[in-house]
């Protein structure tokens, strides 16, 4: 077990956050590349920087582990960065970074798991390995081609970077002065940090103050004088030096103070606040702290005006460019969290205050127009704050492209995956415990539905012999329906059955089931009808899982499948603190909620509208079409006077072309209501699948049931 | 209080050493309420506060013994009838019925109990196991006892076991 350094608990979150958002990125970039057949530089470029990055903020938390691991995977891009042109061939790159992508997020999950600070810290040294392997087999290939092409020019060429301008060799020394961001903290280790980085690429480093790194007393003085350092690139790179310092954790802006003369070209358009270039002899070391602004003396008039202009210019850029990064904020969910409930409130307080029955028969028109404007500023802050929690889907989303390659790869099948609907918002928590699910199900549609029939099968089947991999979200009715389809082979029913009986999963006879309910049966908890387990599938855990996952976030799994035609997971989630407007009724003393946009109208029955079918059930005639009749105090055995169908009301309810009549005691009114879910005692009784999915509080303080009139009609 | 605390503290007292025996430290605090002629009592770190009784609003298929679910400051609240849930008769509610709401791994729960009547200490040397006779419906859910004068022994409930029970 090692520990996490003390002190840098304060830091870790945010550590956490910066270095998984770089891993996702990095990810991503795998993908996109991988398919397309090929890096181009701005890739390559993306990728040294985040293994960059991650390697300087893993170092500072005291990671060893990591940082070296990041260490040498981003020597081995240098390798591919600096050889553009001859190196063609990096599939095998792939699976390395992917590996190192896991053993990251393995480490980094070990690490939030971490028990007063005490985590368990992973070796990577058999990858650590094959990365050194990697990049000495890419630099023999890097070398030989280039003695054979002579194209060492051309590779330093692009080492020269966006600069544009050939790299030089220089004999002075080049002196930056580095500004770390405001309020970062740890100035001295940021600084000694930067030192690390860049020193494996100087032939000379020097540094003042010299310090930095037993020395805590320094931050102060970088902080007002910022960090110098004098250098001398290896091979007259300094371009690339300074494109390290530029790049490297928390450095806000650098000044380069003395310069090799013929980098002051490249130096002048670098796109951070540089002062104009001054002869390598002047040494502004000692000179006036608040050097950033002096001009260059020595130049001539007009050309130090322009200088001038143009280093300000810089400035002004580099300040756009700060402000630009503020624009986003990170924010602890807990504070948006009891953001959140306090606007519930407030709109809840707000139906009490205006509808309140004290007011009932009053004439109020000044409190009337008050209470109106009150209304569409709570409704605005409410949309706002809804907005903040949401994010779209494309995140969960993208992973599972992940988990489809690596799928791929192992069986040798080749599926495609389709991705519909990536841009649906969901709230936060919500994508937060979608994640595992959505992987389980994925891999169970690779394993259990493409991967059991083989290509000439799926040939006999007519099928095309590729299978299709489908995930798609819509929203739909203050719901979001997340659908995970393969056209693989289906549930056997039959299958399904006989694994059930073995189990002893069976709850009544065997003929009472229904073809529905035997595919649900693969949710329960320790089934799994695939006789090999495979790495992916077929421990009798996940589908329990999943939909254990999905129930917790108010959610539900549903199984839609065809033998020998494939496999359809239904995921339906609410969008949490969804507002809808309802309209109440009361059955017995109890009130419910009904979505008003589910409502096509209501009426009292006449006499004559009322039919019996064959099995004495109630339907009603409306218009020339008839629709069954629900009774809600039956269907929630409630005590009610009202039972005859002409002294209560109807409601002609309608989703997905499905309508039928529910009957109440009466008509309540219509109002704005905050969904709540059921509290969590309750979650383990099927109050959801009984067609009742929240509750609300109503303005008296009172509380409503909402009818889920999908599950009602379904 | 974790079941090994217990355990101590009645091996404490049955390990005939005078010394140990007479350790009478103060372990917790209990509040203490009645059904029936009962007492009963659960660990104050798990009540949030007593209400009064509010209108409960019912809720369709669950168990009889949850009466529904509360209004609490805006958040929904489960009630569970003690008296139910332990199998006894119902009576009906009197101006002293009241609603304890507990708290436990962020499971809210409020309980109907008969009158609430104190906050007391735990003292070791009162502590007691529950007997072993688990016929008894109410037995499954009190963790320990407390002995008190008149041989007046109140039981301890599990809030776990009652708040975390898993039932199909």
């Amino acid at each position: 077990m090692a520990k996490i350094e003390s002190g840098m608990e304060a830091m870790l979150d945010m550590y956490f956050f910066e270095t998984n958002g770089l891993l996702e990125q990095l990810d991503e970039i795998l993908l996109r590349t991988e398919s397309a057949g090929a890096f181009d530089g701005d890739d390559i470029k993306e990728i040294f920087r985040i293994m960059h990055t991650i390697k300087g903020s893993s170092a500072m938390m005291g990671f060893d582990n990591l940082s070296v691991l990041a260490h040498k995977a981003e020597d081995m891009f240098f390798v591919i960065r600096e050889n553009p042109d001859v190196i063609t061939d990096v599939s095998f790159v792939y699976d390395l970074v992917f590996q190192v992508s896991d053993s990251y997020k393995a480490q980094i999950e070990a690490l939030q798991n971490n028990v007063n600070g005490e985590y368990e810290q992973m070796n990577f040294d058999e990858l650590i390995d094959k990365l050194i392997k990697a990049r000495d087999k890419l630099t023999s290939e890097a070398s030989g081609d280039e003695t054979a092409a002579g194209g060492s020019a051309k590779a330093s060429e692009a080492a020269g970077g966006a600069a544009g301008a050939a790299p030089v060799k220089g004999d002075g020394k080049t002196t930056v002065r580095v500004f770390f961001e405001d309020g970062c903290q740890m100035e001295n280790l940021r600084a000694f940090l930067l030192i690390n980085t860049i020193r494996d690429e100087c032939s000379f480093l020097e540094y003042t103050p010299d310090d930095v790194e037993n020395n805590a007393e320094t931050s102060k003085e970088i902080i007002e004088n910022g960090f110098v350092v004098s250098f001398t690139a290896n091979d007259g790179k300094d371009d690339y030096v300074l494109k390290l310092i530029e790049s490297a954790m928390n450095v806000q802006s650098y000044e380069v103070l003395t310069n090799a003369p013929e980098a002051a070209a490249s130096a002048a358009e670098a796109p951070k606040a540089e002062l104009p270039p001054e002869p390598a002899k002047e040494t502004l070391k000692t000179e006036k702290p608040a050097a950033p602004k002096a001009p260059a003396k020595p130049a001539p008039a007009a050309e130090e005006k322009s200088a001038v202009e143009k280093a300000q210019a810089a400035v002004a850029n580099a300040n756009s460019g700060a402000a630009q990064k503020q624009s986003l904020i990170s924010v602890n969910l807990a504070k948006l969290d009891a953001l959140h409930d306090i606007v519930g409130e407030i709109i809840t307080t707000e139906s009490m205050v205006i509808s309140n029955p004290d007011l009932e028969g009053l004439e109020l028109e000044s409190f009337n127009k008050a209470a109106r404007d009150l209304k569409k500023l709570t409704g605005e802050l409410q949309d706002t704050v809804m907005s903040i929690r949401m994010v779209p889907l494309a995140g969960v989303f993208q992973k599972m492209n992940r988990i489809v390659r690596d799928m791929r790869k192992k069986l040798g099948r080749d599926v495609d995956f389709v991705l519909e609907g990536e841009d649906t918002e969901v709230d936060k928590s919500i994508v937060d415990n979608l994640q595992d699910p959505l992987m389980h199900l994925v891999r169970n549609c690779m394993d259990h539905g493409i991967g059991e029939e083989d290509p000439e099968t799926r040939k006999s089947l007519g099928k095309p012999e590729k299978g299709t991999i489908k995930l798609s979200a819509q929203s739909s009715s203050g719901e979001v329906i997340i659908t995970v389809s393969d056209d693989g082979a289906g549930i056997d029913p039959e299958r399904v059955m006989a694994k059930a009986k073995k189990m002893g999963l069976l709850t009544k006879p065997e003929g009472e089931y229904t073809e529905r309910e035997i595919q649900n049966m693969i949710l329960l908890p320790g089934f799994s009808t695939n006789e090999v387990v495979t790495e992916f599938s077929g421990r009798g855990v996940g589908m329990d899982v999943v939909k254990a996952n999905i129930e917790k976030c108010g959610g539900q799994v549903l199984v839609d499948s065809k033998k020998g035609q494939g496999t359809n997971f239904i995921i339906k989630i609410p969008l949490t603190m969804a507002i809808i407007d309802g309209m109440e009724i009361m059955v017995g003393g109890l009130v419910f909620t009904v979505p008003i946009s589910t409502i096509r109208e209501s009426f009292k029955v006449e006499p004559g509208q009322l039919l019996n079918d064959t099995g004495g059930k109630e339907m009603i005639m409306i218009r020339g079409v008839v629709y069954p009749i629900l009774r809600l105090h039956e269907k929630f055995a409630i005590d009610t006077e009202v039972t005859d169908l002409k002294d209560g009301i109807l409601l002609l309810v309608e989703t997905d072309n499905k309508s039928m009549c529910i009957f109440a005691d009466k008509l309540i009114g219509e109002q704005q209501v905050v969904v709540k879910p059921f509290p969590k005692y309750l979650a383990r009784y099927n109050i959801k699948g009984e067609g009742l999915s929240g509750c609300t509080i109503m303005g008296d303080g009172s509380i409503s049931l909402i009818i889920d009139t999908n599950l009602l009609i379904g | 209080m974790t079941n090994d605390v217990i355990r101590e503290a009645v091996a404490k007292q049955q390990s005939g050493d005078r010394k140990l025996a007479a350790d009478n430290s103060i372990l917790g605090k209990v509040m203490t309420f009645n059904i029936g002629e009962q007492v009963y009592g659960i660990e104050i770190q798990y009540v949030t506060e007593i209400i009064g009784m509010p209108r409960i609003t019912k809720v369709p298929h669950v168990p009889n013994y949850i009466k529904g679910i509360i209004n609490v400051r805006s958040k929904v609240v489960p009630i569970v009838d003690i008296r139910t849930r332990f199998g006894k008769p119902e009576i009906p509610y009197t101006s002293r019925t009241c609603i304890i709401t507990l708290n436990f791994n962020d499971i809210a729960v409020g309980i109907i109990v008969d009158s609430v009547a104190d906050v007391e200490d735990i003292h070791t040397g009162d502590i007691s196991a529950t007997p072993q006779n688990k016929n008894v419906n109410e037995n499954e859910f009190i963790q320990y006892m407390i002995r008190g004068e008149n041989d007046n022994t109140k039981l301890i409930l599990d809030v776990a076991k009652l708040l975390d029970e898993q039932e199909a």
